[in-house]
């Protein structure tokens, strides 16, 4: 248990550290107010930090989020805490909320770390890396990614064996396992919830075989074997090291499925299916890829030419529901499907399946208000009480909502719904 | 216990017992590392052939191979004649 409760005020405090909860901090910092950041990982960036490209342009992903975080980072009015959890909040007042939190040792000096990765070389011990998504072993002692902010090591409690190896090379001496769980009692004027999405977890449907056949991976498991910091020098099955010829992806894997308890469309799945399709095709010249699809929906500005530029590259889309996928003895994969369009049921063999997962909603933010409910819609995503005049307005008076946390969508309205929400914050801030 | 700078990790054994699954994920890896450093020490394999040789499955392989190469003691060799499968070798 904490030995002291830290007291600290700030203007806002932003749940969340990802793309939307960074954007709504960084416009409330530039425009004088003070705000705190509380994000549970090891870094800021959320999941757009681990993307390879943005869709429809390309875009890499880091180079559009690093400076982003770099700047939240560096901004003098505010405030980051890493691997922390926000216990409860109480509206105290017009304009006041009391909010406990709890910041997790990381077992570092994070001011005093320079990132030289000394004590992940001398670490005996291999984890899975959640960051490359257990496609290849970390450390005990580790930096998350190359791109993390803070880019300072941390220690894996769980799984370290106290041999004191990191701490022997540590040139700095900042590797402190003194360290204690710290918790802090703030004063808080306003809050925004940025709290993200989760993904559909495809062990819910068994008959995909995920977790059984070793080539069927999740998209993020793809996103991450396309981007530069990958975890293999080029794309490869997991389960035999194969470099992959016949790639299919199967869309909706949890969205638009009552059957697992998500009947809405995830909104972001066929473009990023078709962003890696392309992306794979540069990487893999002479690869097919396949698409299962039961709608294309290809709704925003440039979505649709992206999806005729995908057919173009020769990625083959075929209207199809898939059944059932089995695993041959060399590794390959036969998918069972319902051609729509030809109404038969047919077979086709493939080396590596893409499962498109969908989006889920975080409900963690749900249980944080004490007094005072915030409400959420009947997709358990954030209630928008007025969406239309004031978007991210919820059912508790000066409690904000950004980004996915209102529902699935993409990285430009999660930064444009930040933007709403930082604005409806400043303004309930100034208003007298 | 005084704690001293430099050595904060024996504070933290008298307070924490460590768990059996960590001792026994160590255990796992140094016997799986020495005996995939062993194996490429004779000649360069392919997955297929480091599996043959190890007898554990070949995922298991793929997990623990490109943890060494990421930490810097194997790397990746020549890929075969369809372009399918890498050979891996020592890093020397």
């Amino acid at each position: 248990m904490p030995e002291k409760i830290i007291n600290a005020s700030y203007d806002a405090l932003v749940i969340g550290g990802g793309i939307a909860g960074g954007e709504a901090a960084l416009n409330l910092a530039n425009n004088g107010f003070k705000v705190l950041i509380v994000e549970k990982d090891l870094s800021i960036g959320g999941k757009m930090i681990l993307l390879s490209k943005v869709f429809p342009t390309l875009d890499c992903s880091a180079c559009i989020t690093t400076p982003k975080v770099s700047e939240i980072s560096r901004h003098k009015d505010i405030t980051i805490f890493t691997e922390s959890e926000v216990k409860y909040i109480v509206k105290t007042g017009e304009k006041s909320f009391n909010a406990q939190v709890i910041r997790n040792p990381r077992y570092v000096i994070t001011e005093d770390c320079t990132g030289c990765q000394l004590c992940e070389q001398a670490c005996p011990v291999i984890v899975s890396d959640q960051y490359q998504y257990n496609l290849v072993g970390r450390k005990a002692a580790f930096i998350p990614f190359s791109i993390a902010s803070p880019r300072v090591a941390a220690i894996d409690i769980e799984n370290c064996t106290l041999c004191g190896a990191c701490e022997k090379v540590c040139p700095t001496k900042c590797i402190d396992f003194s360290q204690e769980i710290q918790e802090y009692d703030l004063e808080i004027k306003t809050v925004v919830i940025a709290t993200g999405f989760k993904l559909f977890d495809p062990l819910l449907i068994p008959r995909y075989g995920y977790g059984i056949y070793k080539n069927i991976i999740t998209s993020m498991q793809m996103e991450r074997q396309l981007a530069p910091t990958r975890p293999f020098n080029t794309i490869l099955r997991p389960g035999d090291g194969k470099v992959p010829d016949r790639i299919a992806y199967v869309l909706c894997t949890g969205s638009r499925d009552v059957t697992v308890g998500n009947p809405i469309c995830s909104q972001i799945c066929c473009m990023y299916s078709i962003k890696q399709a392309q992306l794979l095709m540069g990487a893999l010249p002479m690869a097919d890829v396949t698409i299962y699809y039961i709608n294309i929906r290809s709704f925003g500005k440039g979505f649709e030419e992206f999806y005729d530029q995908a057919k173009g590259m020769g990625v083959n889309f075929v209207k199809g529901k898939i059944g059932k996928i089995r695993e041959k003895d060399n590794g390959d994969l036969i998918m069972r499907y319902e051609d729509i369009n030809e109404n038969v049921v047919k077979e086709a063999e493939h080396d590596m399946v893409v499962l498109s997962v969908g989006v889920l909603p975080n409900t963690d933010s749900a249980s944080l208000f004490t007094d005072g409910e915030l409400k959420l819609d009947p997709f358990s995503f954030v209630f928008q009480s007025d969406p239309l005049a004031s978007p991210a307005k919820t059912s508790i008076e000066g409690v904000f909502v950004a980004g996915t946390a209102t529902g699935p969508m993409d990285i430009p309205d999660s930064i444009l719904s930040a933007g709403a929400a930082s604005s409806e914050a400043m303004s309930y801030l100034i208003r007298k | 216990m005084e704690i001293e700078k430099g050595k904060t990790y024996k504070y933290l054994r008298e307070k924490r017992e460590i768990s059996q699954a960590a001792k026994d994920n160590l255990k796992q890896f140094i016997k799986i590392k020495k005996s995939i450093l062993d194996a490429l020490q004779e000649s360069d394999l392919t997955i297929d052939q480091l599996t043959q040789k190890l007898s554990i499955p070949k995922h298991e392989v793929v997990f623990y191979l490109m943890s060494l190469v990421k930490y810097g003691y194997v790397q990746t060799g020549a890929v075969d004649d369809m372009d399918s499968y890498f050979s891996y070798k020592l890093k020397k």
